[in-house]
Formats: C-alpha cells, structure tokens, sequence
C-alpha cells in the first residue's frame, strides 16, 4: 500500500511538473499506452455519517457546497412509500424509518448539521422540488419540476423565506417573463448578482434573472435560437441534432471565465454559451443514449481555470472527467449499482474546495456520495469502473 | 427557521457506525458485534447489477450465494437501459444471472439460474440453501395476482428445485400453479425457504407464504414425510385476521419466511407476521416461542434467521426487513441483547433486509430485497457489550 502511495505520489510530482512543459508531449505517449493524466478519485464509503431520528431519503434531487464546503441536498421526502417508511404510519407499522426533513446541510466531516424545508407560510413550497444551490451570499435556492411548479424559492441558509419568483400554476410557456416551466436547477453569478435558470422540464430555455428583485434580464434556446415549445418527440440519434433544448434543460452551470454550460438532458448534448447567451459550441455524450439521456449535471474542476469538467449521467450511471476546453472526455468511473461508488440515476453533482466530487441519485439510488480526490494522476483513458479506495 | 444542530444528537462513534445498535431492549451481558465491510463484495463485471435479493446462503467452503428477482424487480425505462431492446443506454446496466456465487474475498467465481430443461423456474426465486453436500435449493414465492380481465396471469410459485452447485438440475418438489392446501403431500404454496438435516436426508420447507406450514420430504426422492402448523397443531385453511399485537398469539402461522435446524436438532420457523420464532422438535413437537419486536405491522419482524458460529450455538440472528435491522438473540432465552443496522442506503444500512446467513467465521451476510437490492457482510468483530440505545 505504502509502496503503491509512493509510486503514485511520485507519478503526481512527474505529471505536475511534465504538464507545466509538455503536457501535450507527455499526454500522447500515455494515450498510446491507454492512459492519460486526469484527476483521480475513490469513494468514500463512510461518508456522509448515518442520519439520526431513523431518517432516510427520498429521491435525492439536488446538491449544492457552500463557501464553508458544507454539503446541501434537498430530497423528496413525501417519495419515502408507506413500506420504507413505516414509522411515519399512523399507527407506526415498525420502528424504522422516518422521511428525512427536505433540506440536509452537511459538514464536511459528513455530520448532519442542520435540516428544514417544507411548506411554510409566504411562498409556495414546490410539489416536487428540483435542484438546491447555496449562492455567494450564503443564501439557497430551489426549484421544482411537478406540472405545476413554476416558481423558485430563495432562503436564508437557516431556512428563513426570502423570495418567491414566478407564481405556482401560472407558467406560459417558454417565452413567459413572469414564472418559469418546471425548474431543474439554479446558478448565481456572483459577478452580476445574475440567476441562471435551467427551465427546465417544461419550458425549453436557459433564463437569467436579477438575484434579488428576480426581474427577467433575458432567456434563450438551443444554439440560442428563441425558443419554442413545439412538441419535438422523441430524441433520435439519427437525426439531425434539434434545434431547441429537449426538456429537460438539466442544468446551466457557468464557468469563471464567463462561458455558460448547459446540459440538455435527453438530446445528450451540453451546449455552451456567452453569459448573453451567443452559442459558442456544442459536444454530444453517449449520443445512443435514449430516454432518460446522458448529460444531466456538470461541475468544474476546483483549479482557477477550471481545466476539468466532471459530467454526472444518470442513465449509463458513470462520471465522465472531461476536458473543459476541448470538451473530450478523458476517462470515466462509476458503474451501476447499490454499493459505495455505484449509482442508480447519478441526478447532481458538485465538487468542494479541495476539489472532491460529489454526487446525489435519484430514483431508488436515494443517497449522497463522496468522491475523494486524490490529484492528477495516469488513469485509464476509458472506464475506471466502480473506484474503491486502493 | 427549523435549523436545529445535531451535535448533541448521539451518533455512534468510529468505523463501527455501521452497527448503529438500536433499542436493544434487553440489553444483558455480552453479545456478538459487527463491523460493515463497505467493500465486499467486489464490483460485478458486465455491468451486471441485482435485483430484488429474495436469498442469501453459505456454503461449506464459506462461499457466499444469493439468488435474486433480477429483471423482474427492475425498472427497464431507467435501471436497466442495457437489457431493453433496443438498448436505452450505452453502457449500464444490465441483471446479473438470477444465482451468484462469491468466493470468501467477494470474488464472483459462478453464476447461473433461469429456465432450463426438465425442471420449472420459479417466477420470484427466492430462499437459496446449500445444503453439506454443496447442492442448491431454490424455492419461488410468486403469488399470482387476482385479474379480473384480460389474459390470465402466470401461476403461482408452488414448488422447490434442487440443483447441483454448478446449476444442473436434480429434483423438483410441487409445481407452479398445482396448489391443494396446507394438508397436501405433494403440493406446496409459495415456499420460502429450507433447512436440510443431511443424516436423516430430509428438507425442512418453510410453506410457506401461502401455506401455513413446516412440510418435510425426503431430500433425495421429494417424498412426503410430515407437516405441522404453529405450536406443532395440525394445519388450518381457517381464514386468519389481520395481525393484532395486542391480541392473544394465533394458533396459525402468518407468512412462514424461514426454517431452519440447530446443531442440537431443533427446528426455528420464522412466523414473519406474527413477529415469532417458534421452536420445534424435529418431529413438530413445539417446544417454546419468542416474539420479537413485537407492536411491527405489515410485514412483520421475524423474516430469516441464522446461528452465532461458535460450537453451541449461544446467538441467533433475525433478519427484520420491517425494522431495517439485525436482532440478536441469546438462543437458550430468545432475549433481544443487540442488534445491528438501520434504515437507509449506505453501507451497513438496509432497506428490506429479508436474508441473512452466517460462514464459518462467524461473519454475517445480508440480503436486501425491495429496492436495498444488494448483499452486504458484516465482519464478526468478537463478543462485546451489546450496544444498547446508542442511536
């Protein structure tokens, strides 16, 4: 083990220094060996600790991390059935289990350190909440997919309500400037004090609001085409790629350097944009991938130039390690499964300041996952399978 | 608004989180204590992943079976994109075969299961055992479902299968749909499990989930031998209420999910909705009863049971599927003095934990069934204090 450490310590110092050179020169020889430099990770399979009160999660449909690296997830309680759930019965039909509060905060030692969210009075709890981020104020944000959620909420990390943007029941489709179709997710620029809205399950478009007074600032489609909620059927690999987003639009991450990540989820394509969203390009994944589809969740990389971009697929159940700029995948890991490091419908991902991933399932998969990083280092340049600490 | 910190709620402590000991309710003098082992099993190859986990055994050389729904509990649309036609997925997933074999390290060293030649495979396997000449059975608890239309739905599990341990078939016991009550001798009705006594070449049939019974036929040529029903009675087609905790104990079994035999011969059935152990001679004699964790509902408590390793047997594990645990029981008093385990999806958490089986060094192995979907083990960590309320 110790000798293993060494080799890989020494590998990491060797990569370090070659990259700064000739990454290039280096990257090559290793591709013709069938591995390449990337950043390496295992599961921590004892993270997060185990829930008190007898709580377990339903569909676990967001993450965020913080600034103090506190993980956030926000899950579907009311999805805990009357089985798994049979402490909540009236009367109890067993001792275990309870439906978890909707909102866990995390430490990073993986200590439960605080939990709310539900229905409250002032703003419209979702009917199924979507996606959870804690922006540069310290302040989390929500969404919700059901048919009728098309709305955000804004709290307070405590809890506390701020603000409800869009009004539930009342979306109008994609080019409505007043509530939103069906959220899947949020991001806060911190430059602009600008939300980026993945809009979502209903609506087919990327949408940019003020963070405070949630005043539409602009909204976009595919290839940043006006969009239009043309029922488009079901995706076809054959086909010439669509010319708007296939809900849902599962995400909108932006980079630091301005450039706006969106994953349109069923047409298995990230597509990227200016912040005033002039597309710039496009990159296809697993492009046979049907259904559910393969791009559901990007983070980056936690370097300043966020050289790497992790992209969660929840259907063929593996992180793809890509290269941010050229958007080539470098290697994969993860496989399908219930044991650590395995997924069934891998929804969210996020990556902390020391740049560990990680990860939330949705569907019957129902937990958080920790992806410890361990540096660059030689990694195969296809799957690396289910990464269990060496 | 509701932020509360939980640094004052008790969490265990350490790696051995993963017992998370609850609510011992007798909690007296020493009891075994576990360690989960997060990373046992090894990956399986192909993408293969389980289904429901309806059977967990060990066999004589400590290797580890489990049988499994396999695509019948899963979710082809987002679970399964590999075994859809056409594939809905590039790369995962797919069901592994219906029974695995792991060698002691978690290695899968064999895999078969499935409809062959000569015999009938169950819809829902369920309640795999080796018996000591390394022989498979595999029982089928599918009950056909009541359809008022359309066309008729398959028929009910009513029968066990012998196989070798390479998967060749060597006996069937009953047949799917050939149901005649608990009183029969050559039917059975969606048996659950098996205890084998290889001296006297019998198997014990838990029968089962339909059937209110222990039957026991000869091992070798399925030929009946007895049946009893609970406290050794003969057997009801009587009608049985919902179960009541806080009604005297039925003289019927309700859902009768395992048997099995101690080495000093005695006979543990599980009577899942009634939250009982009974305890029988080998001939259907009762000798004495326990129940556990009684107010549980539903599915009930007492849904498999296996033997501390030691020579005498001191210890006996209840696998409770409602309860999302492991209970400890001292053998000679069935007292609760430990248990193991909780709700949830990480390791050394369960979700339907149905199996359990014990190998020859005392470790545990759990199977989940439901949505848990996996095999875990539980590395024996030696006699402790039992952990009481720690949770």
């Amino acid at each position: 083990m110790t000798r293993r450490h060494r080799f890989v310590g020494g590998s990491f110092l060797t990569a370090l220094v070659v990259l700064g050179t000739t990454e290039w020169a280096l990257n090559r020889s290793l591709v013709a060996q069938g591995t390449v430099v990337a950043p390496r990770f295992e599961v921590d399979p004892f993270w997060p600790r185990p829930l008190p009160n007898n709580w377990v999660l339903g569909e676990t449909i967001g993450l965020g991390i913080d600034s103090q690296d506190h993980v956030w997830i926000v899950h579907r309680a009311d999805r805990v059935d009357v089985v798994e759930g049979a402490a909540d019965q009236k009367p109890p039909t067993a001792s275990c289990c309870r439906k978890a509060p909707w909102v866990l905060e995390f430490d990073p030692a993986g200590n439960l350190v605080g939990h709310w969210g539900g229905p409250g009075s002032g703003y419209e709890w979702p009917i199924s909440n979507h996606g959870i981020f804690v922006d540069y104020k310290d302040n989390v944000w929500i969404g919700g997919n059901n048919a009728k959620d098309s709305h955000i909420l804004k709290f307070t990390k405590a809890g506390r309500f701020l603000m409800q943007f869009g009004r539930q029941g009342k979306s109008k489709g994609s080019n409505d400037t007043e509530n939103f179709g069906r959220v899947a997710k949020i991001f806060v620029d911190p430059k602009e004090n600008e939300a980026y809205v993945a809009d979502g399950y209903g609506n087919k478009r990327v949408a940019v609001i003020d963070a405070d007074s949630g005043k539409f600032k602009r909204y976009w489609g595919a290839y940043g085409n006006r969009p239009d909620d043309t029922d488009l059927g079901p995706y076809d690999p054959n086909a010439p790629p669509a010319q708007q987003f296939r809900t849902p639009v599962h995400c909108a991450e932006l980079s630091n350097d301005g450039l706006v990540y969106v994953c349109d989820r069923p047409n298995d394509r990230i597509q990227v944009f200016r912040k005033d969203g002039t597309f710039v390009k496009e990159q296809f994944i697993a492009k046979r991938t049907l259904g559910d589809g393969s791009v559901w969740d990007i983070a980056f990389s936690k370097d300043p130039q966020q050289k790497y971009l992790y992209l969660a697929d929840g259907k063929n159940e593996k992180i793809y390690v890509m290269d941010r700029e050229s958007l080539q995948i470098l290697t994969t890991f993860g496989d399908g499964g219930r044991q650590p490091g395995q997924f069934f419908a891998v929804h969210s991902i996020a990556t902390d300041s020391r740049g560990n991933i990680f990860t939330t399932e949705t569907y019957e998969g129902r937990r958080v996952q920790k992806f410890v990083y361990k540096g660059l280092a030689p990694v195969t340049k296809f799957d690396q399978g289910t990464v269990w600490p060496k | 608004m509701f932020r509360l910190f939980c640094s004052s709620m008790p969490i265990a402590l350490g790696l051995a989180f993963a017992l998370m000991p609850v609510s011992a309710q007798r909690a007296t003098g020493s009891a075994p204590t576990f360690q989960v082992d997060p990373l046992w099993p090894r990956p399986l190859a192909n993408h293969w992943i389980l289904g429901s986990v309806t059977g967990v055994a060990v066999d004589p050389q400590d290797h580890v079976w489990l049988v499994h729904r396999g695509m019948d509990s899963l979710t082809a649309k987002t679970e399964a994109g590999l075994a859809t036609n056409p594939p809905t997925a590039e790369s995962c997933c797919a069901p592994a075969p219906l029974v695995l074999e792991f060698d002691s390290a978690g290695g899968l060293i064999n895999s078969w299961g499935g409809p062959g030649p000569g015999y009938e495979w169950p819809r829902t396997p369920a309640g795999i055992t080796v018996d000591a000449k390394g022989n498979v059975w595999i029982a089928g608890i599918f009950p056909r479902p009541a359809v008022a239309q359309g066309p008729p739905p398959p028929p009910s599990d009513a029968h066990v299968l012998k196989f070798t341990r390479g998967g060749t078939f060597l006996l069937q016991i009953g047949q799917p749909g050939k149901i005649e009550g608990s009183f029969s001798k050559t039917t059975l009705n969606q048996p659950a499990g098996f205890a084998i006594d290889t001296a006297a070449n019998e198997v014990y049939i838990a029968d089962g989930i339909a059937n209110r019974r222990v039957a026991v036929f000869d091992s070798e040529t399925g030929a009946y031998k007895r049946h009893w029903g609970a406290y050794g009675r003969p057997t009801s087609e009587a009608p049985i209420g919902t179960y009541d905790p806080d009604k005297p104990p039925s003289n019927q079994f309700n859902v009768v999910s395992c048997v099995e035999i101690a080495r000093d011969g005695l006979v543990y059935v599980c009577d899942r909705r009634n939250d009982r152990i009974h305890v029988f001679k080998k001939d259907g004699t009762f000798v004495k009863e326990a129940f556990v964790s009684r107010p549980t509902l539903g599915e009930g408590s007492v849904w498999d049971i296996a033997f501390s390793n030691d020579a005498q047997q001191r210890f006996l594990y209840v696998a409770d599927g409602s309860n999302q645990k492991v209970w400890i029981l001292r053998r000679d008093t069935l007292d609760v003095v430990s248990s193991v385990g909780a709700g949830g999806r990480w390791p050394g958490h369960f979700y339907g934990v149905g199996s359990i089986a014990v190998d020859s060094k005392g470790n545990l192995y759990t199977g989940e069934t439901y949505e848990g979907k996996r095999l875990q083990k539980f590395i024996f960590k030696g006699l402790g204090a039992p952990a009481g309320d720690r949770q």
